[in-house]
Order: C-alpha cells, then sequence, then structure tokens
C-alpha cells in the first residue's frame, strides 16, 4: 500500500531550488531524503536490472529500490516479476543468494514457500494456517516494464507509463544497445559496489558533468592518452561535446561532435577489430554503421538511477543522506569477437569504481563536497551557461559541454516530482524547454 | 618444504613490500614487480581473472605501469596526500613453484587512515597471494593477489596501493 501521508510536505522545494542554484539542504537533510524514498523511489520508476543478467526460467538477481529490498525474477511464462524481498508471514528475507535460479522460494524461518510470481504454494503444519494463501503472496511491485532489455518497475500503481517517463530518452537507450551489431547488451559481466560517502544525487550530478574534467582527472590527463583528449580536455573555444537536457532529470554529455575518426571513443583506430566495424556496417547499412562507429555509445544519465556510462551500465543507489554506491558492470555486446568484449571489461575496470583512474578521484571530491555541506550549509550556483543553451528541433536543451545545462535538467524535473503529482506532468519539461 | 633460508627471503620480500606500500613509495614499489607481473584485486569470492566477471584491480604489467605514473603525478586527488598506511601480516605459507620461484599465502590486515576528505580509520582485511622468484640474487614478484573479505561491497575507494 502507498503511503499518502508524503512526508514531503513540510519541505518547501520550491524555495530549496531556484532556476539557477540549488540548497545544500537538498544534499544533508534527512526529511528531504525520507521525501525522495517516497516520491521518487517508490512513486516513480526505477532501473532494476537488465533482462539478460536473468535470461532462463527462475533465474533471478536481488536489488534494492530506494532502500526498499527487492528481487527480480523470471517466471516460467519468461515474464520478470519484481518482488520485495520480505517473506508475508512475518518479514523474513526470502531470497538470500544475490543472484542464481530457483523453482520455488522457501522462507527459512517457518518454511513458507512462493512461487517464481511471489504466490504462496507452501505452509508447514497447515492445519494451524487459518489464512487464504491468495491472501498471503508476496508484495510485487505494481508496475514492470522494459524497453531494449532494461527492466524498470515502481510501487506505484498510477504511474505514467514507462513510455512517458522516458520520453525522448528512448534514443540514448537505443544509441547503447545499437553499439551491438545485433542491438543485443549483455550484463553477464557482474557489479563492483562502490560506497561514496556523499549523497546519492552527487553520483548523476557529476556523471553528466562535463566542467570538472579537467581539474579533477589532471593525473589521469598526463598519465593516460585516451579519447577524452579530444572529447572533455582541450580549451573552451575547442570543445565540441555537448551538455544535454532530454527532459524528465535524463541528461548527457554529448562527446560525438569531438569524434574525427571511426572507433575514437574505443580508443583504438577502426583496423584494431575489423570484424567489429564490418558486423555494424552490414547489420545498420553504411550510413548508420559509419554513423554508429564514429558517435560511439551514450554518456547520459536515465532518471533517477541509471547511467550510460558509455561501454559502462552503472546504478546508483541511496544508503542515507551522506552515503551512495555507484554500482558499474561491463556492458558486453552480443554478435562480436571476444576480443572486443574483453576490451570493454578492461575499460570499464580502469575507469570506474574504487581503484580507477577515473572514479576514485570524483569520489574524494564528492565527499569532500559532502564535508563542505554540513551544518547549516548554503546554496551551490548553476547557473554557468544559461544564456548560451538552446533548444533543439527535438525539444533537447543544449549546451557547451563545461555548462550546467544537465544539472539544470536534473534538478527542474526532481523539483516536479519532489513536489507530487497535483504540480507536475510529464509533458512539463518540455513546455518549459 | 622451503629451507629456513629461502622462509626468511621471502618473508623479508613481504615486509619490505609491505612497507613501501604503507609510505607511498610509488616508484620503489614497482621496482620490486617482474614484467609478467600480475596485480589482481577480484570483485567476488572464487573468481577467476579470465572468467569474464569484472575485476575490483585487474592490472597487467602495462596497466600497472599507467597506475604507478598517475599516482607520481602528484595531482591523483584521491591519495593526495596519500592515505597513512600500516600492513600487519601473518600466517605465511610458503610453496615451491619451480627452482627459485614461490606461491606464498598471507594473511594481511591494512589499517588506513585515510585523510583526503574526511578523517577517517578504514580497516582491509585480505587473504593474500604471492608468487615471487628469485632473479640475479634479487627477490622479486609476478603475481599479487588480494582477496578482500569485503570485496562484494561496498567497497570505500581504493586508490592506494593495496
Ligand atoms: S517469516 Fe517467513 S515463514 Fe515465518
Ligand atoms: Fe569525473
Amino acid at each position: 500500500m502507498l503511503d499518502n501521508s508524503r512526508p514531503s510536505e513540510g519541505i518547501r522545494f520550491e524555495e530549496l531550488i531556484l532556476d539557477d542554484r540549488v540548497h545544500s539542504t537538498l544534499y544533508t537533510d534527512s526529511e528531504v531524503f525520507e521525501a525522495e524514498m517516497d516520491s521518487i523511489f517508490r512513486n516513480g520508476w526505477v532501473f532494476i536490472c537488465h533482462d539478460s543478467e536473468i535470461p532462463k526460467a527462475g533465474d533471478f538477481v536481488r536489488r534494492n529500490v530506494g532502500r526498499d529490498p527487492v528481487f527480480a525474477v523470471r517466471g516460467r511464462d519468461g515474464e520478470i516479476s519484481v518482488i520485495v524481498n520480505r517473506c508475508a508471514h512475518r518479514g523474513n528475507i526470502i531470497c538470500q543468494e544475490e543472484r542464481g535460479n530457483a523453482k520455488a522460494f522457501v522462507c527459512q524461518y517457518h518454511g513458507w514457500a512462493y512461487d517464481t510470481k511471489g504466490g504462496l504454494v507452501d505452509v508447514p503444519y497447515p492445519a494451524g494456517f487459518k489464512g487464504d494463501f491468495s491472501c498471503h503472496g508476496l508484495e510485487r511491485l505494481a508496475k514492470v516494464d522494459s524497453y531494449q532489455g532494461f527492466v524498470f518497475a515502481s510501487f506505484n500503481p498510477t504511474v505514467p507509463s514507462l513510455g512517458d517517463h522516458l520520453g525522448r530518452a528512448t534514443e540514448l537507450i537505443d544509441r547503447a544497445v545499437e553499439m551491438s551489431p545485433v542491438g543485443r547488451i549483455n550484463l553477464s559481466g557482474g557489479w563492483v559496489r562502490h560506497q561514496l560517502n556523499c549523497n546519492w544525487k552527487m553520483l548523476p550530478e557529476n556523471d553528466t558533468d562535463g566542467y570538472h574534467v579537467n581539474f579533477v582527472h589532471p593525473s589521469f590527463a598526463q598519465a593516460i592518452r585516451s579519447n577524452y583528449d579530444e572529447a572533455v580536455l582541450q580549451d573552451e573555444e575547442s570543445l565540441k561535446s555537448e551538455a544535454k537536457d532530454w527532459g524528465n532529470g535524463h541528461t548527457e554529455l554529448n562527446f560525438s561532435p569531438s569524434y574525427s575518426r571511426p572507433l575514437e571513443w574505443f580508443g583504438c583506430a577502426e583496423d584494431r577489430y575489423p570484424s567489429y566495424s564490418k558486423a555494424l556496417r552490414e547489420a545498420y547499412g553504411q550510413e548508420k554503421g559509419d554513423k554508429i562507429l564514429l558517435d560511439g555509445p551514450p554518456h547520459a544519465v536515465i532518471f533517477p538511477n541509471l547511467f550510460l556510462g558509455e561501454m559502462n551500465i552503472v546504478r546508483f543507489e541511496p544508503v542515507a543522506p551522506g552515503v551512495g554506491l555507484h554500482i558499474h558492470t561491463p556492458m558486453y555486446l552480443e554478435g562480436v569477437d571476444d576480443d572486443v568484449n574483453q576490451r570493454i571489461l578492461r575499460q570499464s575496470e580502469g575507469a570506474l569504481g574504487p581503484t580507477a583512474f577515473l572514479l576514485a578521484d570524483d569520489s574524494v571530491i564528492a565527499e569532500r563536497t559532502q564535508l563542505a555541506l554540513a551544518g547549516k550549509g548554503g546554496w551551490l550556483d548553476l547557473s554557468r551557461g544559461a544564456e548560451r543553451e538552446v533548444t533543439d528541433d527535438n525539444g533537447v536543451v543544449v549546451g557547451h559541454l563545461t555548462d550546467e545545462t544537465s544539472n539544470r535538467g536534473f534538478w527542474r524535473h526532481y523539483k516536479q516530482v519532489m513536489q507530487g503529482p497535483d504540480q507536475s506532468s510529464p509533458t512539463a519539461a518540455a513546455a518549459a524547454a | 618444504m622451503v629451507t629456513i633460508e629461502e622462509r626468511l627471503r621471502v618473508e623479508e620480500f613481504l615486509f619490505k613490500e609491505a612497507r613501501l606500500a604503507d609510505e607511498s613509495r610509488y616508484s620503489e614499489w614497482e621496482a620490486l614487480a617482474e614484467d609478467d607481473m600480475h596485480y589482481w584485486v577480484p570483485a567476488e569470492a572464487g573468481q577467476d581473472p579470465d572468467d569474464g566477471r569484472i575485476s575490483i584491480l585487474n592490472d597487467n604489467r602495462t596497466r600497472l605501469a599507467t597506475r604507478i605514473r598517475q599516482l607520481n603525478t602528484g595531482v591523483r586527488h584521491a591519495q593526495v596526500p596519500p592515505s597513512r598506511m600500516c600492513r600487519i601480516i601473518s600466517n605465511v605459507e610458503i610453496e615451491t613453484i619451480a627452482d627459485g620461484e614461490y606461491f606464498v599465502r598471507s594473511n594481511v590486515v591494512l589499517y588506513e587512515y585515510r585523510i583526503q576528505a574526511d578523517k577517517e580509520m578504514e580497516v582491509w582485511p585480505a587473504r593474500v597471494e604471492h608468487k615471487l622468484r628469485m632473479r640475479d640474487g634479487e627477490m622479486k614478484m609476478f603475481s599479487k593477489h588480494i582477496l578482500l573479505l569485503n570485496s562484494e561491497g561496498p567497497v570505500r575507494g581504493l586508490s592506494f596501493i593495496i
């Protein structure tokens, strides 16, 4: 059951989020955090898993939706259910393994058994059980839907459709899966769970912040030649990459305009993986194949918790106002030679996670920011580039790479969501843009 | 069975390697690594380095050199200033792989005082597996696998030499 006594009622988001700045209490206040768990993580759509993680009937993975423990499981009919990981009897964890395959889920406390849809199928010592099996199933998330294999769910039975939530950003997901000549990605590489002692919102904000790279990552730039030299490390006039607000809180750093050679985004020349380029051109035709090889994968956040991080997929998980998890896996491609996926894996280990050449530095900066926001706090400025961003024909707001177009897009949507359904509608961002 | 002298040499190596890592003397530590070095922190218990599952860290010699180069820039924020560290090494077991080559298991508890953001003590217990070889009278390592007890996470930033 949804709790209708919204905890956000007492918080005046319109006073904390202005067009060009946000107040630091949004990162530190525990009431704000509780309100987010309700308005964003229970009432909205949340990314759960990719269907390639649970390909067979009975396959399951454990996840959290906000702080609620759930598991996603594929039923015998092939459909994926997202089920709260809490026994309907007295609340024990039902699914103990992180991932696996099961025909049924048996509670280890008193032995109630559930099928892969969460239905109660057996109760030990049945003579004493006077309830109705059909009323004692596990709680299922009301809505589950997927796009290109990305599975999203919501506790809210009246949430607008996933299509409404994704809006134009389906194009970003399309671009990710079209890195594969068969249009399929495979998230079978396992996840690394990196803890940052900062508010979870700093993770999507920083992942699509194009302004910090020169300052947070000089050691990377000095030690490693990479595609980022061209995409993000130029001076202001030479930078061709863009910061974008796709609406509904979905944001992107578009590096594609910086690339002039096929596979530059992959840090190599085209002849390094000839069968990969050939397969892409055969699958999508010469023109589109060329474009995919040149543009590379998206670098984009799907609100609130999914990051299409080039050849990585990342989940953000809120733990507490000052603790968030950045959880990543390599985005393996179907229909390519193993050496392509090997390179994706090695690049993933290099870029993301606790030891990485990039994210280890981002995490220290984020933790310092969290420290600086302690106490009464103050305002954070997000005005950069507001006067020079433009709205393209598709309604996407486009700014200079170093501009806070993406941050403003995140917060505009956040504000609508937090203020509640009365004041927000899925198309409001488009109207505002 | 290794001889007492061999055990002493191996233990001496472990202590020196630990001290150079504790003190963030990156290039001196790197000089202990052979060309075929494999430096690895798996993400899951029982992981195989070649099974296509992601690792927390999985460096061949080239990538390790890059890692050291990055630390040596002096602007690797995650280690500016370097963590203060102290590792306690115990339960050392040594097997001979070949003449002058050893497989060494140890238990390590690494205390890390993190001073880059908040000041915090972090503890990293691990089972560690080294492969060492005697070359030109000096002990070197060609493999170091650090099996963190908490590798499945959540794991805090880990940018020092583990
Ligand atoms: S709590 Fe699950 S059977 Fe009792
Ligand atoms: Fe960064």
